[in-house]
């Protein structure tokens, strides 16, 4: 255990390398959240609702998209597939440790790290735009989105480590995740709430694991649709699947692993 | 810089480009695939959000539907063809750690110049295709006629757009020099100026005058636009021209003087 938490606290160190970049990286968390700020402050700010959202449920999504985005998405093992092409991965495998547990580390530490910024930024903001916020009282909805934020964390791992591991086939794994990326910010609901699109969009994405990783956790907080219990039920498949899915892929890639570059 | 030195780096340009295009068809057939697929994907769904919201809402900030599609299509053409010269600054970091950059200072062809375009990517070139033929197709959604003039107000408008985008790579470059670390300060411009892809009125009274006249990514978008629904004057393009110039006149200033700190350390 102590071995995994001094991968924690040198992950913590490793931010503060370049500061200016770390600033930068801070900064932007704060414009990703004003873009859709305005664009819905704009619309809904004088009353009003869309596809039955007003302005304050539609900031409680805005900022817990924010917040879930920090915890869920925030994650290191993006890097995966640079360590398996530069041969950098041989060195946690001759290390006395987990590659699996390895990485899990570090993403932990980048959630910890991105939570306690967005704890602190999430509150500026509130002060200075002062945009009306929903609180669910109701704590069954509370633990549901707790323990779906949860299965979500593990999904994205997953989703991570099978793309990263696209490595020990190809050099080119920078468009791979480009795309990822791209799909990702769409449809995970991160951009608006899914059932703002019609009924057969939200039935594909749905079958899909993406919008498992924001819009359901959200959903479930918010406690506005009554099928989302099912889609719960669906996430819990999915993080079987891709873990199964991710065992089988790494297995098979070990297989062919050459630490070119070491 | 006389015209000989112009066709020499000319010639320079379009050599690396066929460099990387062939460099792309050999070897990285299918991460170009995946990537045009990415890029167009991108661009649908910031479409499909702004049709989602606005076509409900009717309005944003004084902007009925078809001219806030026209305000996106805008911005994703000029944006697209401006930093599709300006690629090197993706790779720029690694050049400076593994010592490429001493290459180009060495090298009779300006750094900056090899830093900055020396990737340009063909692939983008290939995009702007359907991506002047949906600006065309959301102008003539608009119900504003095509004339001369307005394309000689989005011409201008260009001039303008590439003065600013090439501004500010030249001043992330900078800080490429100084601090080598620049991933997130790109990614903080690329946040930035999406702010761009939606009229720039919406942002408030106080941050969108600091997106017209301290840091122009209005420019991108929303002042073309507005000078074609007839809202501004076209004079006030020679405005942004201007304001274009002093900002490249700085960062240049930037430039030079992060030079001054480069050690070579990493060669």
């Amino acid at each position: 255990m102590k071995k995994y938490f001094s991968i924690f606290t040198i992950t913590l160190q490793e931010y503060f390398t370049y500061r200016l970049n770390f600033v930068m990286w801070r900064v932007r968390q704060i414009f990703v959240f004003l873009i859709p700020f305005f664009i819905w402050r704009a619309i809904l700010g004088s009353g009003g609702a869309i596809y039955g959202y007003n302005f304050p449920a539609i900031m409680t999504y805005l900022f817990g998209t924010t917040i879930l985005n920090s915890m869920v998405m925030g994650s290191r093992t993006a890097d995966l597939g640079w360590m398996i092409n530069s041969g950098y991965l041989t060195i946690p495998l001759m290390k006395p440790l987990s590659v699996f547990r390895f990485l899990m580390t570090r993403d932990a530490a980048d959630k910890l790290f991105n939570l306690i910024f967005i704890m602190v930024e999430v509150p500026l903001l509130i002060l200075i735009f002062h945009p009306p916020v929903f609180l669910q009282a109701n704590f069954s909805f509370i633990l549901l989105s707790i323990f779906s934020t949860i299965l979500a964390i593990f999904i994205y791992f997953f989703i991570n480590v099978l793309f990263g591991a696209l490595a020990f086939w190809s050099r080119d794994i920078w468009a791979p995740r480009f795309l990822l990326m791209v799909v990702m910010s769409f449809a995970t609901g991160s951009m608006f709430p899914l059932d703002m699109l019609p009924k057969v969009w939200q039935t594909v994405l749905l079958a899909t694991p993406f919008p498992y990783l924001l819009y359901v956790p959200l959903k479930l907080y918010l406690g506005q649709d009554p099928t989302i219990v099912a889609a719960f039920a669906i996430q819990i498949f999915w993080t079987v699947a891709l873990f199964i899915a991710t065992k089988y892929v790494w297995g098979r890639g070990m297989r062919v692993y050459e630490a070119e570059g070491r | 810089m006389n015209l000989q030195t112009l066709k020499i780096y000319a010639k320079v340009w379009l050599r690396l480009t066929a460099l990387q295009f062939q460099q792309q068809v050999a070897n990285a057939r299918a991460a170009a695939a995946f990537l045009i697929f990415g890029k167009v994907f991108r661009f649908v769904t910031a479409f499909i959000f702004l049709f989602v919201i606005v076509s409900q809402a009717k309005v944003l900030a004084g902007y009925n539907l078809a001219q806030a599609v026209f305000v996106l299509a805008l911005f994703n053409w000029g944006s697209s063809l401006t930093q599709l010269f300006f690629r090197g600054v993706y790779q720029f970091k690694q050049k400076v750690e593994d010592g490429t950059f001493d290459f180009y200072l060495l090298s009779p062809i300006s750094e900056l110049f090899y830093s900055l375009f020396s990737y340009t990517d063909p692939l983008d070139a290939m995009l702007m295709v359907p991506y002047t033929v949906v600006l065309g197709w959301a102008w003539v959604n608009t119900g504003y006629p095509v004339t001369a003039v307005g394309i000689i107000v989005l011409m201008l408008s260009l001039v303008a757009m590439a003065l600013f985008v090439f501004s500010v790579h030249v001043f992330i470059l900078g800080i490429g020099v100084k601090y080598l670390e620049v991933d997130n300060t790109i990614m903080l411009y690329h946040d930035l100026e999406r702010m761009a892809a939606y009229p720039i009125d919406i942002y408030g009274k106080y941050i969108s005058p600091f997106l017209t006249y301290i840091i122009p990514f209005a420019v991108l978008a929303t002042i073309p636009a507005k000078i074609i629904f007839g809202q501004i004057n076209p004079m006030m393009l020679l405005i942004f021209v201007s304001l274009s110039l002093c900002e490249t006149y700085l960062a240049l200033r930037f430039w030079r003087y992060s030079l001054k700190d480069y050690t070579s350390a990493s060669s």
